[in-house]
């Protein structure tokens, strides 16, 4: 009996060696192999299971933050103001990944180690989070919002000194909790309505949507004029509602066929179309789009969240088969469009001398001890033009303002420069046409001393008013946004 | 191993002998050791979980390190030259088990708590009324119709229990229990009885022979009744590691007892039958089988909980994550079927190995004392014990890991559940009852003392 209980033992014995065997296998051998694999959720768990820095306005205001939950990760990324700030910070999602400030600070914002200084730090948990401080201005997104209402449509404001971005506003907008919800249900359910219909509130237009921005680019046709052919500045161009283009029977009619004319700051003060377009014929597309390049055109803007789109400005070559189409280029129509933060860079450029500072929505980020870790930089972008064609660029400007198609927008006592832009689709045909433009106005203020720079745009949408104008639009709340940024009431 | 002997100055009837209890010693010094082994998991776990806790006393903590000294004390008393190594052991697995446990589900576990007090107790009562392995000897009948009954009442209505398709449990009020791990024992006492006692009849048994024949078949009818009784109501249960549990036990006994091959080919010939009756009638085994063979191909339904264990146990890597700072909550039933695949996650290869090699202790320490025992009804008993322990775990491991398909047994010890807590403290108790008989020397004859029995040799 003895000897047949040895046999067991012995057989027991090889049966656990293979358990063991089989142990190294899964646990050293495949280990990476089954950690890594597709379907382990534990990676991506362990890192929502972490603390997560907040995300702050400039002001102090709570962009995003991570709460203790009562869930399978014991935390909740939270948005306390909903969908206020959604373009800025973006999602945080276990399906979806991360957007916006989320993802391109990922690093400051997620745990991060932190080195055991006493014995109870070895029982503490070693992780250590970071604050993004954005460059928002909590009561400037605010305004933007609601000068927007339930308009769709896109704000930029940047303080052109510095390419610090104060609003940044893309409606509809949309809730990133849903989306860092920790039942995979919900996210799901909000993922498919922020991707849904025609302006889905995932789509941030306002870095990534190009339209032709329609008169306010006569701001770089102007600019183009002082820098390469000044005596086109003072020639005066004979009233008319439309004009015949070379090469075809087309014809370039003003907005409503009403009749304007005469020297460069009258024709940018009344937006006149059929003026500016002889201005870009004289021009040239060699010179108009060389200026349009060093406003940023063609290039995307690296802006520190991804998103950013390029705005486009056709090449010399485009023309040389083409003339026809630089009449259109030179009022921003045609192949010309642009995202509204290329055209709040324009209006930036005119603002800060001629200079684009970078756009960013980083301002700084703290440490877990309340140390500085990183301060951003401000650092040009491009040289859009001197200072000297920016001058008198601004002082045309203030003009529009000043009796021209912007005057609604005047505020007593500041002087703002600033252009509409009513970007018409159905050129060429009559003006009876409804609700089919795109709508901008680019402005900044004060005149002299900018502090802000804003581009708004409404694009084409039903609802809105037969014959839309970017002053109608765009106007009210470019008003807004300047009298919240100036502190006026 | 040479014991200093030393003749009792008072004999009494119990003690014909007297040796230092040494062994007692090594008991409560590994004791110590796995009270802070215990301790210092839980603290980890705590700590791994709620980073900023604040240490307070905790009486679920406290129960499972006290527990094991009250059946320590019991072990000086009823059993003290018992092999050390079985208290401790068990202690450990049940310590470690309640941390994970705990860790995954605090309400289960404070149940394990409860029912770890119920099983020290059910231990120390073993010791109490098992004075004699001989006692379980007399009472065999009794005990193989108390196991069978047990067997039965899953299939009573009201009480009897389904969960996921098997029939394995009884509910009494809040608390369920599994009959079929107290049945497992009571089975093989009766085996290990019957066949020390008719062995040499069946160990005859001979295709050829017609008189050997008729013999062997007419002895081993009880005792095979018994079991295909068993077998067919875990059939009924559906009761797939169990019924497997018990018939490879009893197989192996046959063979151990009766050295008889016949048996054992008779009996893989009954287990090629009835794997392919079972394949083909219940649809639990095939799926077995099938998400065995691929459970990636079935990651997201009906493989979902063996992927996700091999996940844990790729994710814990050598190390681990640390007791508390894993996600093994993303196994379903993790606290029972899938604990190894926890221990594995937070602990590692280190910890798995370590859970491993504290089984294969118990398992060779239950196979010493099988072959130091001094009946043979004890040494078949003790080895029966060890056996349904060792196959028990290989059972669920192998079945979690992969090496096999998975068969719903428990680890013992370890896995939550009060049924196999119970049983598997008493089995320990049995286990040490004989190993104590079995390390009684008799000294210089003693005289004048009225239950010093001749040691039977096996």
């Amino acid at each position: 009996m003895r000897r047949r209980m040895f046999s067991v033992a012995v057989m027991l014995l090889v049966a656990f060696g293979i358990l063991f065997f089989q142990l190294n296998n899964l646990q050293i051998v495949q280990a990476k192999k089954l950690a890594t694999a597709p379907g382990n959720s534990r990676a991506i768990t362990s890192i929502f299971s972490l603390p997560r820095g907040p995300i702050v306005t400039s002001d102090g205001a709570v962009m995003a933050e991570t709460v203790p939950a009562k869930n399978v990760y014991h935390y909740q990324r939270i948005y306390p103001a909903g969908s206020l700030y959604a373009t800025v910070t973006g999602y945080d999602s276990i399906i979806y990944g991360q957007s916006g400030i989320e993802a391109a600070y990922n690093s400051y914002l997620q745990g991060h180690q932190r080195a055991i200084r006493s014995f109870s730090d070895l029982f503490k948990s070693k992780m250590v989070t970071d604050t993004v401080v954005t460059t928002i201005n909590s009561t400037l997104q605010k305004v933007a919002t609601t000068a927007l209402g339930s308009l769709h449509g896109a704000v930029v404001a940047i303080d052109p000194t510095s390419g610090s971005i104060e609003a940044l506003v893309s409606t509809p907008s949309y809730n990133p909790a849903p989306l860092a919800s920790p039942s995979g249900t919900v996210e799901h359910q909000a993922w498919t309505s922020d991707i849904a219909g025609s302006t889905p509130p995932l789509q941030d237009i306002a870095i990534s949507r190009a339209y032709p921005p329609g008169s306010t680019f006569k701001i770089v046709t102007t600019s183009a004029v002082y820098d390469h052919d000044p005596s086109l500045a003072t020639k005066n161009y004979p009233v008319a509602t439309q004009i015949a283009l070379p090469l075809t029977t087309h014809k370039l009619h003003n907005y409503a066929y009403e009749p304007c004319g005469g020297t460069m700051p009258v024709l940018l003060q009344v937006s006149c179309d059929t003026g500016y377009a002889q201005i870009g014929l004289s021009l040239g597309a060699s010179n108009l789009a060389t200026e349009a390049n060093a406003f940023g055109f063609n290039s995307t803007p690296p802006l520190d969240i991804s998103g950013a789109a390029a705005s486009s400005f056709p090449p010399v070559s485009f023309f040389n088969q083409n003339l026809p189409q630089l009449a259109f280029s030179a009022i921003g129509q045609g192949n010309v469009s642009a995202t509204p933060l290329q055209m709040a860079l324009v209006a930036s450029a005119i603002a800060d001398h001629g200079t684009i500072m970078t756009p960013h929505l980083l301002s700084h980020i703290i440490g877990s001890q309340g140390q500085i870790v990183t301060s951003y930089q401000a650092h040009p972008w491009k040289v859009a033009t001197s200072p000297e064609t920016a001058a008198q660029v601004t002082t045309l400007m203030e003009g529009v303002v000043n009796g021209g198609t912007a005057q609604d927008i005047a505020i007593p006592g500041v002087k703002i420069a600033a252009k509409t832009g009513t970007a018409q689709f159905n050129l060429g045909t009559t003006s009876t046409s409804t609700g089919q433009s795109d709508n901008w106005m680019i402005a900044f203020a004060p005149a002299q001393a900018p502090q802000i720079a804003v581009a708004v745009v409404v694009p084409a949408q039903s609802g809105l008013s037969a014959n839309p104008t970017g002053a109608a639009y765009a106007g009210p709340i470019v008003k807004a946004v300047l009298q919240a940024a100036l502190g006026l009431k | 191993m040479p014991q200093r002997l030393a003749v009792n100055p008072r004999p009494s009837r119990q003690s014909v002998y007297t040796v230092e209890p040494r062994r007692r010693r090594i008991e409560l010094g590994l004791l110590l050791l796995v009270s802070l082994a215990t301790a210092l998991a839980y603290l980890l776990a705590l700590y791994g979980q709620h980073p900023s806790a604040t240490l307070t006393f905790n009486p679920y903590i406290a129960t499972i390190i006290v527990a094991p000294y009250l059946a320590h004390i019991a072990n000086r008393k009823l059993a003290p030259l018992a092999d050390p190594s079985f208290l401790p052991l068990a202690s450990l697995l049940n310590g470690i088990g309640f941390v994970v446990i705990h860790r995954l589900d605090v309400a289960e576990g404070r149940l394990q708590v409860i029912w770890t007090i119920v099983g020290v107790t059910a231990y120390i009562a073993t010791l109490l009324i098992v004075r004699s392995s001989d006692t379980l000897d007399r009472y065999r009948y009794l005990l193989v119709a108390g196991g069978v009954v047990l067997l039965f009442t899953p299939l009573i209505p009201h009480i009897g229990q389904n969960i996921n398709g098997e029939r394995l449990w009884i509910r009494v009020g809040p608390l369920s229990f599994q009959p079929v791990e107290a049945a497992k024992l009571l089975l093989a006492v009766f085996t290990a009885s019957y066949l020390t006692d008719k062995q040499d009849l069946l160990r005859r048994f001979s295709l050829r022979n017609r008189s050997t024949r008729s013999v062997a078949l007419r002895t081993f009818g009880p005792l095979g009744a018994a079991w295909a009784l068993s077998l067919l109501v875990m059939t009924a249960e559906r009761d797939i590691g169990f019924g497997l549990l018990l018939f490879t036990t009893f197989l192996t006994m046959l063979w151990i007892a009766t050295a008889n091959k016949v048996f054992v080919g008779f009996g893989l010939a009954l287990f090629a039958v009835g794997f392919f009756v079972a394949d083909k009638l219940f649809y639990q085994v095939n799926e077995r089988i099938t998400i065995w063979l691929d459970p990636w191909k079935y990651a997201l339904s009906t493989g979902y909980q063996i992927v996700q264990g091999q996940y844990a146990f790729g994710s814990g890597g050598l190390t681990g994550t640390g007791l508390g700072l894993g996600h093994p909550t993303l196994i379903p039933v993790v606290t029972s079927d899938f604990i190894f695949a926890a221990i594995g996650e937070e602990m590692g290869l280190l910890g798995t190995t370590a859970i491993l090699f504290a089984i294969l202790l118990i398992v060779g320490a239950g196979f010493r004392t099988a072959v130091r025992a001094r009946t043979e009804f004890s040494s078949l008993t003790a080895f029966s014990f060890t056996l349904i322990f060792a196959l028990q775990t290989f059972f669920i491991i192998a079945g979690v890991t992969r090496v096999l398909p998975l068969t719903g047994v428990t680890l013992p010890f370890v896995a939550y559940g009060g049924s196999s807590l119970l049983a598997n403290y008493v089995l320990i108790a049995i286990l040490t009852r004989i190993s104590h008989e079995g390390n009684v020397t008799y000294g210089p004859p003693v005289r004048s003392s009225p239950s010093v029995t001749v040691p039977q040799t096996p």
